[in-house]
């Protein structure tokens, strides 16, 4: 017995190691780089003070991964503290992880605040966590720069997120159609909770247009994606237009099986950012060519401005392995504010202090995003809402339209400009 | 009616591909029922050792630049192997326990694939595009490829094939007499371990096939590979584990129904419940009558 | 064949130890809610307290009447669901949400095992996990109640859902980790006075053989029956205490995965011993946890788990609750042997 179960084990090791030797071969490049990198200060000394502790909450489950917002994050973090840190002390950076379990959400939440005693939390990215953890938040006097997902990330006083999330980014994508001059209008999304607030916009703007909409629901992992594909075209019929609104791996099947029963030219199609990724470009092949319109809420990955090029050398020395994408690029630039926050503390590293100085970033000015970034003590934070939109060619992403502003139709969007407006 | 659409001509589209998915359930449901009358064990790692060999085939194809074909040999292969190699080495320590633990069991197997697939694949989106895929027909109007013809026909022919073949040969005797009685079919001279060998390697090659066409007619996507082998194992429960071509005739009254079911807006989200519902349906029905068991040698 | 699942009947602590165990880490248990612990550890815990509950049911049902449920997780979505709903709809006081909930959670789960149970084992299983589909695609497209109109109880609120609300006793989060402690124990103790009178006594029967029980006047279905609501009330009473204990409850929260994962930490924590329970709630949600604070992958847990149940089914029946104990009782005599003979060695010399 002790023998054939030694056999069991050898065989699953055997199994694991030849699975792991495959992966490790897709292992990706990272092109383009320059001479020395300067971060923060810049001084090229490392810091070797007393650390300042920051932290982050990401979802981490089998099927979703956020943890490269974070991990990007860090890899700007480590480079700052080669570079002086902040006036000579280093920031000490915790990741913590959920599995879209609201207990393991507030957990990690109350772990960084009370057990680890971080001073500020840059870098969330969770399909939950301002739902579950924005009430405490605001208690405890925390302003969180984060990436947004859930509605309440985009509609409580204490997250600020760089991206503008999927009700917006649906915004931008119809906005692209209806410059396409479609006749009817679908929009498709995961079935997950926050469905209607999504498609409120969405609605908005096709009415105003008098353009007739549809708007459907999927469960995911979706598991008939022909079906679903053949359903989209019926619904939008000759000359309509259709907006997705999934996960990378869940709008490739869609578009695939488009494909595959030959629809990619019988609509118009359209994607909210989770599809700008190269991965999806390069996986849907040359058919797709200027097919299908992405929202992006960030510069192109390969864009040429000062901080795209900083953030390839960034992700190239301190973490090689990162794939180059709008989730390691939200990290960066997450980072990137959160050090500018920092340094203009005045005096003592206090929890007050640090988030006293991120509530109080205006103008932050950087080529990764249209418009200069803010936080500020508005009841609702929505800095980035000027994107622009991408289109697949020959398995890269590539720029279609440049800025252009979401549509203040929706309200969200109007109260946003009015407190700009008031500055 | 009730939301449906009027025109048949509609309908036609979502037919194949009812008929593609429901081919390619019925051929894991094929590879299932085998494996449990000759073995005793209904695999329920089906799904997720074909979801790992289609990973593997991807990586080949994309990462190690090996021709289509070959990887998608490797696929199969891998199946088999998995599948052979399990059933070797749990087969005879569980040979005398109940048919649940034996399945339980290969739950074990399940989660073991299932978090090595996620574990490994989970840094990016990836999808399978079969080579058959990208030769499509207009056929009244619908375009079909040849992914979608091949589910379906190796679907009829293995279920086919393989009803003869437990008819007509020796081995297959052997396989049918293993079915009633594993100690009095062993006493007969029949090399049982040969047997069941060979089944195990033959049900991995189906879910290694399976694996491969799902993971193109559905998607890459560990869990849901991992999972549809429950649209499979509904129609091998509906035919009560018995009999192939019922399993067959299930599995594409699922594929089907689902796909057809997507036309309409009002019942379209609750399409994946269909195999549940069926196998539920047909399963307490039969259970009003009398008590069924999964005890092979009193039936 | 009634019992078909592993089985030892070897009881795995000496008779006067066991009185004084279970209090002894019920009091552990509530010290540990002390300062000494940090609020992750806190919530940390208070799942696994929940999910012991959880356990504690499928054990119920796989060790005292040898049936394998694939669908305990959905059932724990269901009893969440009807917490959440009274919560919203009314003003009772939190334990009789609790009670109310495990009772509607024992009606539902008995309209579905009442024609189940003729099936035999696999069958049943497979049903199970079929009904669990179907039961997460449902409450997929109708969401959990937040204090919405209509049956449903959901509206779509964009600055937050309000919080499912908590016994009035215990608000904060180590004050709700006693509350679910307590409530889990007495769980636990239900299932003990059942499994130590009349139904325990009919279910060791009905293990032996079920002919035999049959021939002796045990009325088999009835006591199948009676398992099944029993593992289906504390199972609801498990998911009113998680509806409370998050403020935001997500079908994420219960992948069918989870039951699978369920199975496999049931059977790893032991089936035969009420103490298996806890073993599998801390496998569930105390080892993803520390897996996390040892930065190990999360991925991990899964091929541990599915390890764990190949091993317990091929050498360890009783699973850790059984062979832990063994083990440090060998390792200890192992060690005591060590010692007399280094010391005997020392004598001589």
């Amino acid at each position: 017995m002790a023998i054939r179960r030694k056999g069991v084990i050898a065989g699953l090791a055997l199994v694991l190691v030849a699975a792991t030797a495959l992966a490790a071969c897709s292992k990706n490049q990272t092109p383009g780089s320059s001479g020395s990198l300067k971060c923060g200060a810049g001084t090229g000394q490392k810091a070797t003070g007393d650390p300042i502790k920051l932290g982050a909450i990401a979802t981490k489950q089998p099927g979703t991964d956020f943890t490269d917002i974070p991990n990007a994050a860090k890899a700007f973090f480590d480079c700052v503290n080669d570079n002086g840190g902040i006036n000579g002390r280093p920031i000490d950076y915790t990741i913590e992880t959920e599995q879209t379990d609201p207990a393991q959400a507030a957990a990690a939440a109350k772990k960084l605040i009370e057990t680890d005693k971080v001073l500020g939390i840059v870098g969330n990215t969770s399909i939950i966590e301002c739902a579950v953890n924005h009430t405490y938040y605001e208690q405890q006097g925390f302003y969180i720069i984060d990436s947004g997902i859930a509605p309440e990330c985009y509609s409580t006083p204490n997250s600020a997120p760089v991206n503008m999330g999927p009700r917006y980014s649906v915004d931008g994508a119809t906005q692209y159609l209806l410059r396409q001059n479609v006749k009817k209008l679908v929009l498709d999304q995961s079935n997950v909770p926050g469905t209607e607030y999504i498609e409120g916009g969405f609605l908005l703007i096709a009415q105003n247009a008098g353009i007739p909409t549809a708007s459907l629901k999927d469960d995911v992992p979706i598991q008939d994606a022909n079906s679903v594909a053949l359903r989209l075209v019926q619904a939008a019929g000759d000359g309509g237009g259709v907006v997705l609104n999934f996960t990378p791996p869940e709008a490739l099947k869609i578009l695939q099986a488009a494909e595959a029963q030959g629809l990619e030219d019988s609509v118009k199609w359209a994607c909210s950012t989770p599809c700008n990724t190269d991965f999806l470009a390069n996986a849907l092949g040359p058919s797709w060519n200027g097919k299908l319109g992405v929202n992006a809420e960030l510069n192109l990955t390969t864009a040429s401005g000062p901080d795209s090029q900083q953030y390839r050398d960034v992700l190239k020395k301190y973490a090689p392995d990162l794939a180059i994408g709008s989730f390691s690029q939200m990290g960066f630039v997450e980072a990137k504010i959160a050090v500018a926050a920092l340094m203009s503390v005045q005096g003592d590293f206090t929890a007050q202090s640090v988030n006293d100085a991120i509530k109080n970033v205006k103008n932050f000015q950087t080529d990764i995003l249209c418009k200069p970034w803010y936080y500020g003590t508005a009841p609702l934070h929505l800095p980035n809402n000027t994107d622009r939109t991408v289109v697949p060619q020959d398995g890269v992403m590539v720029q279609k339209e440049d800025c252009f502003a979401i549509s203040d139709l929706d309200p969200a969007i109007k109260q946003v400009r009015d407190i700009e407006a008031a500055g | 009616m009730l939301g449906f659409p009027n025109d048949w001509h509609e309908y036609l589209p979502f037919i194949v591909t009812g008929l593609a998915l429901g081919g390619v359930y019925g051929l894991s449901g094929v590879g299932m029922v085998v494996l449990y009358r000759t073995t005793g064990v209904l695999n329920l790692a089906f799904g997720a050792i074909g979801g790992m060999g289609a990973f593997i085939a991807w990586s080949l194809i994309n990462d190690s630049d090996w021709p289509d074909w070959l990887a998608y040999v490797a696929c199969v292969a891998f199946g088999a192997a998995v599948s052979f190699a399990y059933g070797m080495l749990m087969g005879p320590p569980l040979a005398g326990r109940d048919p649940l633990v034996k399945s339980a069991a290969t739950l074990g197997l399940a989660l073991i694939l299932l978090g090595a697939m996620s574990w490994i694949w989970s840094d990016k989106a990836r999808s399978m595009r079969l080579l058959t895929s990208q030769w499509r027909y207009k056929v009244l109007g619908t375009q079909i490829n040849w992914t979608q013809i091949i589910a379906l026909a190796l679907g009829v022919f293995v279920t086919v094939a393989t009803s003869v073949f437990l008819r007509r040969t020796g081995l297959g005797t052997a396989m049918r007499a293993l079915a009633s009685d594993r100690e009095i079919t062993a006493t007969l001279g029949v090399p049982v371990r040969r047997v069941e060998a060979a089944t195990w390697l033959v049900s991995g090659a189906l879910a290694g096939a399976s694996g491969l066409l799902l993971s193109n007619l559905v998607g890459m996507d560990a869990a849901t590979l991992t999972f549809l082998v429950i649209s499979s194992l509904a129609a091998t429960l509906i035919a009560r584990v018995r009999s192939l071509v019922v399993t067959l005739v299930a599995a594409m009254v699922i594929g089907l129904v689902s796909a057809v079911i997507t036309t309409n807006f009002d019942l379209a989200p609750y399409r994946n419940m269909t195999p549940f519902v069926l196998a539920a349906v047909a399963l307490l029905f039969l259970a009003r009558h009398q008590q069924i068991s999964f005890a092979r040698r009193y039936q | 064949m009634t019992s078909s699942l592993p089985r030892s009947p070897l009881p795995s602590l000496p008779s006067w130890a066991r009185p004084v165990v279970a209090p002894a880490v019920l009091v552990a248990a509530l010290l540990a809610g002390s300062p000494l612990l940090s609020a992750y550890w806190i919530l940390s815990l208070t799942s696994v307290a929940i999910y012991s509950v959880v356990a504690l049911g499928l054990g119920l049902l796989m060790g005292r009447v040898g049936l394998v449920s694939l669908g305990q997780i959905a059932v724990l979505a269901l009893g969440a669901w009807v917490a959440a709903r009274l919560a919203f709809a009314t003003s009772l006081p939190y334990e009789l949400i609790l009670l109310i909930t495990g009772l509607i959670t024992m009606v539902l789960g008995t309209l579905v095992g009442l024609p189940a149970l003729r099936l035999s084992g696999l069958y049943l299983a497979l049903i199970t996990l079929m009904l669990a589909g179907a039961i997460t695609i449902v409450l997929t497209n109708t969401n959990f109640p937040n204090g919405g109109p209509g049956f449903l109880g959901h509206q779509e609120l964009f600055t937050g859902d309000p919080p499912v609300r908590r016994p009035e006793i215990a608000t904060t989060d180590e004050a709700y980790f006693r509350y679910a402690v307590i409530v889990a124990a007495l769980m636990f103790a239900l299932v003990w006075w059942h499994v130590r009178s009349r139904p325990g006594r009919a279910w060791a029967a009905m293990r032996q053989s079920e002919p035999a029980a049959l021939s002796a006047g045990v009325n088999i279905t009835t006591y199948k029956l009676w398992a099944w609501a029993l593992a289906s009330f504390v199972t609801g009473v498990a998911g009113a205490l998680l509806a409370a204990s998050v403020s935001k409850l997500y079908t994420f929260q219960f992948p069918t995965i989870d039951s699978i994962a369920l199975l496999a930490v049931v059977l790893m924590g032991g089936i035969y011993n009420l103490w298996g329970a806890v073993v599998a709630g801390a496998l569930m949600k105390l080892l993803p946890a520390l897996l996390k604070y040892w930065g190990a992958p999360a991925d991990l847990l899964l091929i541990l788990f599915g390890v764990g149940v190949l091993q317990v089914l091929l050498t360890a029946p009783g699973g850790l609750a059984q062979q832990f104990p063994r083990d440090m009782a060998r390792l200890g005599a192992g060690l005591l042997a060590l010692t007399r003979r280094l010391a005997r060695g020392g004598a001589a010399s």
